[in-house]
């Protein structure tokens, strides 16, 4: 079994079965990374607000380095009206980099490795960027799918393509996420996988190609996490400037 | 006066390194091919996907099996090349 490269993303129930009106609601091994990450990211950030030194130390460093790195990235590409949204999009961001960064460690379980968790952030997302966009513009927002300068004949064409086009973002947002966890955890465990089988002899060349694996997957691991958070500033951007 | 005349110029000095350094890291990040490739990969296929199944889910209503679905096959298939050419836009104005 602990050769199946697909055994690591199984979910398992931690505790007893709670059961409300027919609805599992045990508590797993996801949630229980979940609840990790959090903590985790709470204690960070409270190690690096707790005392302001001139001279920080390595907690506050990091979290005045997570706070310029979102609220840069928040300006470059949604401008000075998306401020209000800083702690939304910085609590995103540091979610999916805990969880795909705790999921580097080795036993552990990688919670964006499951297309449920990231589709719902990312249908989360996408219906809170279209009614911040309709609270902005009215039906103006509407706009967004008729581009100018199209000829009459072609209008209703192009308006379903805008409108097909403007549905596929949480899919591909979540979708990418996903995609890139999953691959990437079943290759390191293949790999692992070639180690054991052959042996003394030839496990040399799958040991190095493993390293080399891990090193890439931690920079996955931290670049999915910064698409996320860039196209969700993107897609904000679109609904708080109209620009179609 | 002089001390803290000093301690001015200094501070501006360490100021542009900072810059120099953070806008050099920022430029870094947004060079990663993989990403990029990958970025456009999802917004093809995802387009796709999401036109067959509003094709399917409308056939089911109407009653019109298949061929709504192979309609919103190729509308869908034009919004993923429409996806593609939005995100290469901007990445093109990036650089």
């Amino acid at each position: 079994m602990a050769t199946n490269p697909m055994h690591q993303f199984q979910v398992h129930r931690i505790g007893p079965e709670i059961k409300i009106v027919g609805i599992d609601l045990s508590f797993t091994n996801a949630s229980l990374f979940m609840l990790i990450s959090a903590v985790a990211i709470c204690g960070v950030l409270f190690l690096g607000t707790k005392e302001k030194k001139i001279i920080p130390d390595k907690f506050q460093l990091i979290s005045e380095l997570f706070y310029n790195f979102i609220a840069k990235m928040i300006n470059d590409t949604a401008g000075s009206k998306a401020k209000p949204y800083f702690p939304f999009i910085f609590s995103l961001f540091m979610f999916v980099l805990f969880c795909n960064m705790l999921g580097m460690l080795p036993y552990s379980f990688t919670v964006t490795s499951h297309i449920i968790v990231t589709l719902i952030m990312a249908i989360f997302i996408f219906i809170a960027v279209t009614v911040i966009g309709f609270l902005k513009h009215g039906f103006g927002y509407l706009k967004l799918f008729v581009p100018s300068g199209v000829p009459i004949i072609l209008l209703p064409l192009i308006t379903v393509i805008e409108i097909i086009s403007y549905l596929s973002r949480p899919v591909s947002l979540s979708v990418r996420l996903f995609a890139n966890m999953m691959a990437g955890h079943t290759m390191l465990k293949v790999f692992g996988g070639f180690v054991i089988s052959l042996g003394m002899l030839g496990g040399w060349l799958p040991l190095g190609f493993s390293v080399a694996l891990t090193g890439l997957e931690i920079l996955v691991a931290f670049l999915q996490a910064y698409v996320f958070a860039i196209l969700t500033c993107i897609y904000l951007n679109d609904a708080l400037n109209l620009q179609h | 006066m002089e001390n803290s005349n000093n301690f001015k110029t200094r501070l501006k000095i360490a100021k542009d390194k900072l810059k120099k350094h953070s806008n050099y890291q920022y430029n870094n990040e947004n060079g990663t091919f993989m990403g990029s490739a990958f970025k456009l990969g999802t917004e093809l296929v995802s387009a796709v996907a999401v036109g067959t199944i509003i094709g399917f889910i409308l056939d089911s209503w109407f009653d019109t099996k298949p061929w709504l679905m192979i309609f919103f096959f190729f509308l869908g298939s034009a919004a993923g090349i429409l996806n593609v050419i939005k995100v290469a836009k901007s990445m093109q104005e990036k650089d």
